[in-house]
């Protein structure tokens, strides 16, 4: 077993073992789904389906940020991020082990959001839905990225849990743009091709912030 | 040529520039015939955005200079970079609005350019705040430098989709071709000379800044002397 | 000439302004053992820290194996063992679980085997499959001491070992040090008090305000072995 698939399945296990991350996650999610529920009171149609493809990348934002944060931290307790450090394991391997969890936390969140959303905005269970799916997937691999990458520099700083909203968010705008946009389109009856360059902008942001992740992640991981 | 000769030297050339961009600003160039005089306010604005973002370039190559090679003095350029390009960041946005109030009616319009902007200014204001978390340390500065890289690589994706977002950003000029819209020949003078004088202000504005924080890093780096001469004076 | 395995040159470390390690001369060689023994503040753990590699240091070198610490290569770091007043564990996988993954980590050939092996060693057998948060603290040592010594270090560092250790449990870590020495682990260590370690035949070094004052070398090693850790003290 490689030292990537050692950690991944090790975060995988402690999760499955009593970890609340998904559960938590789910939960924020859900939370800020009904907040946006009151906030917008949506009508139905069109109006409803661009609504609820915004309300759905606010939980996809707000539980990404946890979910990063989490998954980083999880290794503060008796010091296991030294001992990962002093370990044989480089730093890219634990850098997407690390993204790798966060992506899976986030896609089980993400999976429960759609189903509120659909409850929440008087959707269907359709192709429509479906076609949502392929957007919010590249949108949470990229959030993970960005995230993971940002949640080790604020869990080494007093004070830091602004940081990472802080800079997150600011960052992430292009793909939040081009997620909402192909979330509201699909949402609406168009077809996959239509959003096609929106696609496009969600897969060049991911394929940067993971080299970005990958290959910066080593200065980030030391002690002071 | 002393340091403080050539900020001297700086300053001056920035001051004559300036001088001059604003006497063409606001004697020599014409009035617009569509926006009227707030129109004015264009050659300043453009420039700002012009240096804002090429410190924003600035702050990032720094940051890979830094991790590379490990060497204070581009984690010092870097952030007086950052703190510069944020002044100027700043100045885009506020005469933007004073721009867009009169002519569209509204204090802030989420046009491209804009918008673009504003997400430039929350990285700016990010990286300043992560600066000031951290404190004066080597993990400080080499958090900085990743925010710095990641930053600017996000910034070619953000121009993208904000265009694809929006629309047109409103048609600087009444055109008859839709070019970049300045049809009277001093209108492109005073752009140019306007850009030539906010460029020399930036970089002098940056050099002073980057010369106060190499002196604190001196001065670092003497306290950390002293209180190792005066810890071994205490041993005998 | 054994080159040192662990070895420091006017290290220093500085936080700040504020000086925690001045002017450090240390070298362990192979099957050797060194205590570095002071008050609290004395700079013990940045010692260590500076050694293994997590920290980097502000002046001089801290070296394992004949390289820098902070820049060590994976196939080094793999012969490196930390054993601290942290765990190291996590307390939702069982202690076979643990040192499984440490195992793997550590690209060890039979993970399995080789957990099941260390378990039995310090008498961990039977709690195996018990999730580690059930653990009392003696047997959250022994077990932090197994997934130390699993690997199989040739560069030992023990910060405060015996800090939170029963005499069971002192008795046992005394024995897998003795049997890494002689295996030809290098091994530096930090503590209050040297009593325990002098027995295991460290030598003791004394460091006071982060600079080394004082140096005994070690009495119980056999004449067969080389010369012993070598310090200098200015």
């Amino acid at each position: 077993m490689s030292p990537f698939s050692a950690v991944l399945r090790k975060d995988l296990l402690l999760e499955v073992r009593g970890g609340q991350s998904t559960v938590a996650l789910g939960a924020l999610s859900l939370l800020v789904l009904v907040v946006l529920v009151f906030a917008f009171n949506p009508g139905g149609g069109e109006q409803g389906a661009e609504a609820a493809a915004g309300a759905l990348w606010v939980a996809l934002v707000f539980s990404g940020m946890l979910g990063a944060t989490r998954a980083v931290s999880a290794e503060n307790e008796n010091g296991c991020m030294r001992a990962l450090l002093m370990s044989p394991l480089d730093r890219a391997a634990l850098y997407a082990a690390k993204l790798a969890a966060a992506f899976i936390f986030m896609g089980i969140a993400e999976a429960a959001s759609i189903i509120l959303m659909v409850l929440f905005f008087n959707l269907e269970f359709d192709a429509r839905v479906m076609r949502l799916v392929p957007a919010v997937l590249l949108g949470a691999l990229g959030f993970a990225a960005l995230a993971t990458l940002l949640a080790a520099i604020s869990s080494r700083l007093r004070g830091g849990d602004l940081v990472l909203p802080l800079l997150a968010v600011p960052m992430f705008v292009p793909a939040l743009i081009a997620g909402v946009k192909a979330s509201a389109a699909a949402l609406a009856g168009a077809p996959l091709a239509g959003s096609a360059v929106w696609l496009k902008v969600l897969v060049a942001f991911d394929v940067m912030f993971v080299a970005a992740g990958y290959l910066l992640f080593e200065y980030v991981a030391g002690e002071e | 040529m002393s340091g403080r000769g050539v900020r001297l030297g700086l300053g001056l050339v920035a001051g004559a520039l300036m001088l001059v961009a604003l006497y063409m600003v606001f004697v020599y160039v014409p009035t617009e015939a569509d926006q009227g005089i707030v129109q004015r306010i264009f050659y300043f604005h453009v420039p700002c955005a012009w240096v804002a973002f090429v410190s924003f370039a600035l702050v990032a190559i720094a940051g890979i200079f830094y991790l590379w090679l490990g060497q204070q003095v581009w984690d010092d350029l870097g952030y007086a970079a950052a703190e510069t390009g944020m002044v100027f960041c700043t100045l885009v946005l506020v005469t933007g609005s004073i721009w867009a109030k009169p002519i569209w009616g509204a204090w802030w319009t989420w046009d491209s350019r804009l918008t673009t902007t504003l997400i430039l200014w929350l990285l700016y204001g990010g990286y300043l705040m992560l600066r000031a978390m951290a404190g004066d340390s080597e993990q400080g500065a080499r958090f900085g430098a990743v925010v710095g890289i990641v930053a600017a690589i996000d910034v070619p994706i953000v121009i993208v989709s904000v265009r694809l977002w929006r629309t047109i950003h409103p048609a600087v000029l009444v055109t008859r071709q839709g070019g970049h819209g300045l049809e009277d020949p001093r209108m492109v003078a005073t752009l140019l000379v306007s850009l030539a004088a906010f460029t020399a202000l930036f970089i002098w504005l940056l050099c002073l800044r980057f010369v106060t924080l190499r002196m604190h890093t001196r001065l670092n780096a003497l306290t950390r002397s002293l209180a190792l001469a005066e810890a071994a004076a205490q041993d005998t | 000439m054994t080159a040192a395995l662990i070895e420091t040159r006017v290290l220093g470390k500085s936080f700040g302004p504020t000086p925690i390690l001045r002017d450090v001369n240390l070298s362990v060689e192979a099957g050797h053992g060194a205590a570095v023994v002071g008050a609290n503040g004395a700079g013990k753990s940045t010692l260590i820290r500076l050694l293994a590699g997590l920290s980097a240091p502000s002046l001089g070198a801290a070296m394992l194996f004949g390289e820098p610490a902070r820049s060590l290569r994976p196939e080094l770091r793999r012969r490196v063992g930390l054993l601290s007043h942290q765990s190291f564990l996590y307390p939702n996988l069982t202690a076979r679980e643990n040192l499984e993954f440490y195992a793997t980590l550590y690209g060890v050939d039979d993970a399995r085997a080789t957990a099941i092996e260390w378990l039995e060693r310090v008498a961990l057998g039977a709690v195996a499959d018990s999730r580690v948060h059930g653990f009392s603290r003696g047997m959250e040592q022994r077990l932090a001491l197994a997934r130390a010594m699993l690997v199989r270090p040739d560069v030992l560092m023990l910060d405060e070992p015996f800090a939170a250790l029963d005499a069971d449990g002192a008795a046992l870590a005394t024995e897998l040090v003795r049997d890494a020495m002689d295996r030809g682990c290098a091994v530096l260590a930090s503590a209050h008090s040297a009593s325990a370690l002098a027995e295991l035949g460290f030598a003791i070094l004394t460091l006071s305000r982060g600079r080394l004052v004082r140096a005994e070398p070690s009495t119980t090693r056999s004449a067969a072995r080389p010369p012993l850790a070598r310090q200098q003290v200015s």
